[in-house]
């Protein structure tokens, strides 16, 4: 996750891919790995099938229940990336619901994460005052746990999260569940920039970024996005190469 | 408020009738008290997991103490001898050290102790740690001392520990002779001085099986989307001060009175009790609230909650549409806004409900995901809350969700409880033998039940939804067959699978149709305390006839699971014996299932 902070230092904007880990199959897994760290994205979020998403949209919803039906599991998952026979060159971060986690037992979660090529572990529905569940067992394994902070956190817990953030900040965008938006709201610019400045580590926003116009938007306020229900749906649909504009807008160099 | 330690505890029911104290001590000191490091493991284990387990010394080695501190294990240490300085620096666990005082010179002392709380007691006599004398509290007036770290002792019993308490304020105090009858603790003196030192806030006691993110032993918890942190505190907040705030109980009981009809009749069954041959039956009538079930009792405190917090839109999940009824009712009373989101299947079987929400102005909101059942419906209502957090209350309808829901539906509910015990004292002069109640959520049963834990002599029994069997794949019995887990916003019991994926719960009552468990309920369960047993379908639709023919009442399909498993527990019981069945709603909203079950009844 060092890279990350340099990546900021250089000045060059970070892309977070997410995906759905066994969408389609779990055969899909590394090739869709590999696809996109070849198409310049920063770091990769494995998400995890969960049968009550309640943080997620529709699109994401549907994916996760197609690959529950494949019988994808948080251990299949981990497995299969222990088997990847190419080089991960991008940071990968699973991001699941606390449930499986708890259910395939915290300590051997991180142990298993950190075995699959993982760096960090995000958790939407584990709020920073029950991190002990899972942090003491990531920091042993040293596998960072992303904290969210969203346009509702108040002022003072936003301080206490972010003293404690490690690898990047995810911005949540939207007050609301993950999915595509055709705008976001004028005040996430102020949020972007309040986080940003109090935060030690890179801040990227997430949820509900789609277009190159939240990209242009949010540009300066933050050090890079993450990326969706967008790609989900594309991968879905078999046209990855329509999120590549986007991928681009991010990441190419920007005259300022 | 004072914290309580009843200190020298030696034997299991002494432990148990501390279990409203803050603390218990063990001695393993020489003493007529001491207790060896396994029998202390033992009785440790009896205690709820929030107790203070308190180990007291004197000048014992690092090693023994770290060894107590480990094993049983102790949550403090307490230090009567004459511990350097370096030791109590070593100790993982909070310490106390205890000081004896005989003059203002002795005060001085307790200053500069490096220990995290100081105990006064009076000079000891036979041996260190404890005289039972009583020494002078006004040696602690008017010296400067910080009172948060003061524990008192000596001598103090229920006669004498509110006086103690108003003159010095302390931290805890700490009894141990003075609960006891010819040198042995007693049960009734530990209580009794539990409750003087609490005084009439004995309720709010209760909330200290709560730690300040809302557990019930290790259930509960906010587990939520950090969107939706800030309203969940809001609502801690919003609810504390509620709760102790007069005007808002008396709003609240007013409408329970004027509006639901409330106080609701506690019926003895004569005929069931003839007809089971058992102990007598009573029968608490929520079915004969306004809007026909329990449900409304915790809509209308959460909507005059909602209102106090500026908040005029309101979100509710329903099951069986009854909380979705009493959510819709109330809506309209206050003129609030209001949606309703209700599975897709549950739709189906409760269509009388689902017109009942449309005239009342509600907007219904079907779920067609996953069982298009509760669970979903719950799903779905967290993400409309999610998203429109700012200004709407979600009024969550069972004893579920991120705390303070759990507590708060509880409380709301808890009407039921109390009003039972009232009028069961009058009626028979004593508490019942055992208490039955359904279990979906656990919303009626906690009602019922919170009242009653402490009474230990009262059994209590949830009866939760076997389906078509607790070996088939269709059942709900969450408590049977769940293991821990979370789900929406609480460690719970859950039905899952080895992965960690929730399942799809069945049951006939749309209301049990749920594969969690209020938090509480998994903690009672743990405990012991509570006994819960499953009731399939068929098992409730006899019951539902039994009770329509024998007492001219029919039963929600929910009810009828407390029904049939109080039938169970009556062939065990005898007829000087008594038994209280919550009749949590009436059979309205059911009769297109009753119909359709029972074609060709005669
Ligand atoms: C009449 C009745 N009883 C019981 C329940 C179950 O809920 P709880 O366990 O929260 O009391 C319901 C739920 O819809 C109900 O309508």
């Amino acid at each position: 996750m060092k890279r990350l902070a340099e990546l900021k230092q250089a000045g060059h904007k970070a892309f977070v891919a997410y995906i759905m880990a066994g969408d389609g199959g779990i055969e899909k897994l590394g090739e869709q790995i590999r696809h996109l760290q070849e198409r310049g994205v920063t770091a990769i979020e494995v998400g995890i099938p969960f049968s009550d998403p309640v943080a997620d949209g529709p699109t994401i919803e549907a994916a996760g229940n197609r690959a529950l039906s494949e019988g994808i599991t948080l251990e299949k998952v981990l497995d299969e990336m222990q088997r990847f026979d190419f080089e991960v060159k991008v940071p990968l971060i699973i991001m699941t619901y606390l449930n499986p986690v708890i259910r395939f037992g915290a300590e051997r979660f991180t142990q298993e994460a950190k075995k699959a090529g993982a760096s960090g572990v995000i958790i939407p529905d584990l709020p920073f005052e029950h991190r002990q569940l899972i942090e003491p067992f990531a920091k042993q394994q040293e596998l960072v746990l992303i904290q969210l902070v969203t346009l509702t956190t108040i002022d003072s817990r936003l301080e206490e999260i972010l003293k404690q953030a490690e690898g990047f900040v995810y911005a949540v965008t939207v007050t609301g569940i993950t999915g595509s938006r055709d705008e976001l709201a004028e005040e996430v610019g102020a949020f972007t920039r309040k986080v940003r400045e109090l935060s030690p580590v890179p801040v990227y926003a997430g949820f509900g970024i789609s277009k190159e116009s939240h990209v242009e938007m949010l540009r300066d306020d933050v050090d890079g996005f993450i990326v969706g229900s967008a790609i989900v749906q594309a991968f879905h649909e078999g046209r990855i190469e329509d999120v590549e504009p986007l991928i681009d807008a991010v990441t190419a160099p920007h005259s300022v | 408020m004072t914290r309580v330690k009843i200190c020298g505890l030696m034997e299991e029911q002494h432990v148990k009738a501390a279990s409203q104290a803050d603390a218990i001590g063990f001695v393993f000191a020489p003493s007529k008290r001491r207790v060896s490091i396994e029998r202390a493991q033992e009785l440790s284990r009896l205690a709820n997991n929030d107790m203070q387990r308190i180990g007291v010394f004197v000048n014992a080695s690092y090693e023994e103490i770290e060894n107590a501190v480990k094993t049983v294990p102790l949550t403090m240490v307490q230090l009567h001898g004459d511990e350097p300085d370096e030791l109590i620096q070593r100790i993982e666990v909070p310490v106390i050290q205890a000081f004896s005082i005989r003059t203002p010179d002795d005060v001085e002392k307790l200053n500069n102790s490096i220990a995290d709380y100081i105990l006064v007691d009076a000079p000891g006599t036979d041996y260190r740690g404890g005289s039972g004398h009583v020494f002078d509290w006004s040696l602690l007036e008017n010296v400067n001392l910080d009172h948060s770290r003061l524990i008192l002792a000596g001598g103090l019993d229920r006669d004498n520990v509110q006086a103690a308490i108003s003159q010095t304020t302390p931290f805890m105090v700490d009894v141990s002779s003075g609960v006891e009858t010819d040198g042995r603790k007693d049960e009734a003196k530990i209580q009794q001085f539990i409750l003087q030192a609490k005084g009439d806030s004995m309720e709010r006691t209760k909330e200290k099986t709560i730690d300040p993110v809302g557990f019930f032993g290790r259930y509960g918890g906010q587990f939520v989307p950090e969107t939706l942190m800030k309203a969940v505190k809001e609502l801690e907040a919003a609810y504390k001060d509620a709760k102790n705030d007069a005007e808002f109980q008396k709003e609240y009981h007013h409408y329970l009175k004027e509006y639901v009809g409330r106080e609701q009749p506690l019926t003895f069954a004569a005929r069931m009790t003839e007809a089971w041959g058992g102990p007598k039956i009573y029968l608490k009538r929520e079915d004969l609230n306004h809007t026909g079930a329990h449900k409304v009792n915790n809509a209308i405190g959460q909507a005059l909650l909602a209102q106090r917090m500026g908040k005029r839109k309101i979100v509710a999940e329903t099951g069986a549409g009854q909380h979705g009824v009493a959510t819709a009712t109330i809506c309209a009373l206050f003129d609030l806004d209001c949606v309703v989101f209700m599975g897709e299947e549950d739709i189906k079987r409760q269509q009388l409900n689902v017109f009942r929400m449309k005239l009342l102005g509600a907007r219904v909101e079907s779920v067609s995901k996953g069982s298009g059942t509760l669970k979903d419906a719950v799903n779905e209502a967290l993400r409309y809350w999610v998203t429109n957090v700012e200004d709407t209350h979600y009024l969550i309808g069972s004893a579920l969700g991120p705390h303070p829901f759990p507590t708060m539906v509880r409380d709301f509910q808890s009407v039921i409880g109390k009003e039972t015990k009232r009028q069961i004292l009058d009626k028979e002069g004593r508490l019942p033998d055992a208490i039955v109640a359904c279990v979906g959520g656990g919303s009626n049963a906690i009602g019922m039940f919170h009242p009653f834990v402490d009474d230990e002599k009262v059994r209590l029994i949830g009866a939760e939804a076997a389906g078509e069997g607790v070996d088939t794949e269709r059942h709900a019995a969450t408590l049977t067959k769940g293991s821990e887990g979370v789900l929406h916003g609480a460690m719970m019991k859950l039905l899952q699978d080895d992965a960690g994926q929730v399942q799809e719960a069945h049951s006939i009552s749309a209301g049990l149709d749920y594969p969690g468990i209020g938090p509480e309920h998994a903690h009672l369960a743990d405990s012991g305390r509570v006994t819960y047993q499953a009731i399939t379908d068929d098992e409730a639709l006899a019951s539902v006839i039994e009770m329509s023919r024998l007492e001219g009442i029919i039963p929600a399909l929910e009810s009828a699971h407390a029904i049939a498993e109080a039938k169970k527990q009556a062939q065990s019981m005898t007829a000087d014996e008594l038994l209280v069945i919550c009749v949590s709603g009436r059979g309205d909203k059911d009769m297109a299932t009753y119909a359709e079950k029972m074609e060709g009844l005669s």
